[in-house]
């Protein structure tokens, strides 16, 4: 990201970064919120429609503890369908990336490397789909000063493909998405006779 | 249309198209074609003896193909004349028409389509529109699902004289449908089709769903919209009865629509955005509220009629405010939805309007035009001398120059409304524009550069907008350096070049190039010849090393005489942050090169030639009159 200016309204980020142009020419018609899978299946609360108003007038409050904010995985479907031919997750992205820089945690579940057992090999890098894992130099405690994956927060939508990549089980996913939980999950959906 | 055909100083003729539209204002030559019928107009009755043993059916475009007609038809009952046509494109030859025509043998199967030459004082454009496909919106599934259907099918249905003989069925198994979604805004408003609003959809989606729970008042009806509408007189109360008779509206503009493959059922997705939430309702059939677009033929009216047209394909009018009905070219007019989307009540306006305005035209011998037109010194034409130019025609607006390579161009002076475009373009000066002519425009520059030019600052204005800029800078006491010294001409693509480049070799201190905004210019696009021409001049300063400030180009409307003002002061203010010796240095290396520019200006007489000349310039003028 570039230097931001801490005067610079959401707004006016959002249209400098690329994808978040057309912010203004938001019409509220609906069409992102009715294509949204996310909204559909797994958080009625999550509304791109309304992070958009939210940006639209600078309120920055609701904007960073919006669920949309945080939940978006940028899968476009949406995007096609806008007829001002808004990018929103490239809008959302930038929302996140003013929200990070504002200092907010990401409420939401990011994959966890175990700095013990990494061996930097880079598979979990290669498999991102959003460039949320690089390399880094950093002090390991017990292993002094080694190359490990590092997974940026503000980037991370917790997808579990680096864990499923993962030869050595050295990067999990947090809370019911554990190997133990969807193991767990597994076996209890089978013992009650799940796909007979 | 019928009683248009009763009266007996009207004549109609369907069936016809323009081929050719030549002359000007009063003096129209359009060729039409009459396209041949196979029904000779003399002799049938339409009494549809051969409708009845025309054995080949094809859908019927009128019915949005709901329903067939014979080869032998007329295309809808209202038609005039009310005779038959034959399409040959259906036709197998069997010739059973001819035989059930029997005695009256007004079947001729020689026809062929004729070419008419009529003499035209005004012309009155009323092509209409046409309609946007939804098919190409895969979302909706338009073409898809035999349940989803256009605005236009919705008014067959509900039209007593259509194929359903006014019964609201549904196209997939013809039950009546209990539940109805009605969709606005399909492709209109929509940055990936048609990008503007259509106008009367909102008003015409309101209609359907009152005119169909007139008729089935248990019908649930449901209407989608992202801004419903109604900026007229009535409209908004027709909206309040739409509500209160239990139509719902949705707020909310719905992604996708799926269909139940046994039930042929419709669910609609979308969000009601009053509740931020996802609704997704089950409807019986869906009416999808499509744009309006040009007429497919647009292009080839426009180039026929030679009127331009506006962003989106529309006609474009002369003013958009001020003059709504006339089209660019003097003697032809728009009536309804060809110049741009427009409802009943505004179309029945424009066309009585319209038809008063080209009565003017027919009720007068004689029709003025403004004395600054432009006349040619064929002499010095490059395209006579046999080199390659026709920027004179390039530049003008309105066709008024006849160009051919080879020959010196005429201007048809009836056309020529005096925006100076191709006097300003012309690089030899073949071409002066009457009341505007180089020869004067340079006395006026010399006499107000003639004592301490640089500190002066010339300012070039259009008649039409930096004029009245200037003027109302003046009115409203809007204080500005008096340095300023103003030239007035009648568009800023008469602004030639040369003007800039005398006035910097004369040592003008600044130079302000000035006229209207692009979508104001009163001559359709002149501004954008003058506009191209400054850029070009912006970047040969900038070339030679002139300091910022010194050449300025600014767009003014009449109503920002605060504006003229500050530029005014701006100028004035880099002026002297150069500072005289600088200045003097600056205008004494560049007079050279500027002297070396002006490539016309032997050419010009001065205005004591230009005035001894006077009398041939009304010579040729009376001479062009007499000879059309």
């Amino acid at each position: 990201m570039s230097a931001q200016t801490p005067n610079t309204s959401l707004s006016q980020r959002v249209k400098a970064t690329p994808g978040g142009e057309h912010l203004l020419m938001c019409y509220s018609c609906g069409t992102c919120v009715s294509k949204c899978m996310i909204q559909e299946k797994i958080n009625p609360n999550y509304n791109p429609r309304r992070l958009i108003r939210e940006a639209v007038f600078d309120d920055t409050e609701l904007a960073f503890a919006d669920d949309t904010t945080w939940q978006c995985t940028a899968c476009d479907l949406c995007y096609p369908a806008c007829p001002q031919k808004i990018h929103i997750s490239g809008v959302i992205n930038a929302v996140k990336q003013a929200a990070l820089d504002a200092g907010v945690k990401n409420p939401a579940q990011t994959a966890q490397v175990d700095a013990q057992t990494c061996i930097a090999c880079g598979l979990c890098v290669e498999v991102c789909p959003y460039e949320a894992i690089s390399i880094k130099v950093l002090r390991v405690p017990n292993r002094g000063i080694i190359p490990i994956a590092d997974v940026d927060a503000g980037k991370c939508m917790a997808c579990g493909l680096c864990s499923a990549a993962c030869k050595s089980a050295s990067i999990r996913q947090t809370n019911e998405f554990t190997d133990q939980a969807l193991m767990d999950n597994l076996w209890g959906y089978l013992a009650k006779g799940g796909l007979a | 249309m019928v009683d248009a055909a009763r009266q007996p100083l009207i004549q109609v003729k369907t069936f016809t198209e323009v081929e050719k539209v030549e002359g000007f204002v009063g003096n129209f030559k359009v060729t039409l074609r009459e396209k041949a019928k196979y029904v000779r107009a003399d002799r049938c009755n339409g009494c549809a003896a051969c409708a009845k043993v025309c054995p080949v059916e094809v859908p019927n475009p009128f019915e949005m193909n709901l329903a067939p007609r014979k080869a032998a038809y007329i295309p809808m009952s209202q038609s005039v004349p009310l005779i038959y046509n034959i399409d040959m494109d259906a036709c197998i030859h069997c010739y059973k028409c001819v035989e059930a025509c029997g005695a009256l043998k007004a079947i001729d199967f020689s026809m062929e389509d004729k070419f008419v030459e009529e003499d035209i004082g005004a012309i009155i454009v009323a092509t209409g529109f046409s309609h946007f496909d939804p098919s190409v919106m895969s979302e909706y599934g338009f073409g898809r699902f035999p349940n989803v259907i256009t605005a236009m099918e919705m008014e067959r249905i509900n039209n007593s004289a259509g194929p359903t003989n006014g019964a609201l069925i549904r196209p997939s198994d013809g039950k009546t449908p209990k539940n109805l979604a009605f969709i606005n805004c399909v492709g209109s408003r929509d940055k990936r089709y048609i990008p503007s609003c259509s106008n009367f959809c909102c008003m015409y989606s309101i209609k359907n769903a009152i005119l169909a729970k007139q008729m089935h008042p248990d019908t649930e009806i449901t209407v989608y919209y992202i801004d419903i509408r109604t900026p007229s007189k009535g409209y908004e109360e027709f909206y309040d009865r739409a509500r209160e008779m239990g139509i719902r509206f949705v707020q909310g503009r719905p992604a996708m629509i799926t269909e139940d493959p046994d039930t042929h059922n419709l669910t609609v997705h979308g969000e009601d955005t009053m509740l931020g939430q996802v609704i997704s309702r089950e409807y019986d059939m869906v009416m999808l509220n499509q744009a309006a677009i040009p007429q497919p033929d647009q292009n080839h009216m426009s180039s026929v009629l030679n009127v331009a047209q506006s962003p989106g394909g529309w006609f474009m009018e002369y003013h958009p405010k001020l003059r709504p009905i006339d089209s660019p070219t003097d003697g032809i007019f728009f009536a309804g939805a060809c110049q741009g989307p427009k409802d009943i009540p505004a179309s029945v306006a424009q066309g009585s309007a319209a038809a008063s305005r080209a009565s003017r035209i027919l009720h007068s011998d004689q029709w003025q035009i403004e004395p600054t037109v432009a006349v040619v010194w064929p002499e010095k034409c490059l395209s006579a001398q046999g080199k390659a130019c026709g920027m004179c025609a390039r530049a003008c607006p309105y066709g008024a120059v006849d160009y051919v390579q080879g020959k010196a161009p005429t201007i048809i002076t009836a056309k020529c409304h005096g925006c100076g475009g191709c006097v300003g373009e012309c690089p030899t000066d073949t071409i002066t524009q009457l009341h505007y002519t180089d020869a004067q425009i340079l006395s006026q520059i010399r006499t107000l550069l003639a004592t301490e030019p640089e500190k002066k600052i010339l300012a070039l204005r259009c008649h039409w907008c930096s004029y009245g800029g200037a003027d109302l800078a003046g009115t409203s006491h809007f204080e500005y350096s008096a340095n300023e010294r103003g030239i007035k001409v009648m568009c800023s693509a008469r602004m030639d070049s040369d003007f800039v480049y005398e006035a910097y070799r004369l040592g003008a201190g600044a130079v302000l190039f000035s006229g209207c905004h692009q979508q104001d210019c009163h001559y359709i696009t002149g501004q954008i010849v003058g506009a191209k021409r400054a850029t070009r001049l912006q970047g040969v300063f900038d070339r030679m090393g002139m300091s910022p400030g010194r050449f300025r180009v600014e767009w003014i409307s009449a109503a920002e005489g605060d504006k003229y003002a500050r530029v005014i002061n701006e100028m004035q203010a880099s002026l002297d942050e150069i500072g005289p010796e600088k200045l003097h240095d600056e205008i004494t290396r560049m007079r050279p090169e500027m002297a070396k520019r002006i490539t016309k200006l032997p050419n010009i007489p001065l205005v004591q030639q230009a005035f001894n000349r006077a009398d041939e310039f009304q010579t040729i003028m009376l001479n062009e009159i007499k000879a059309k």
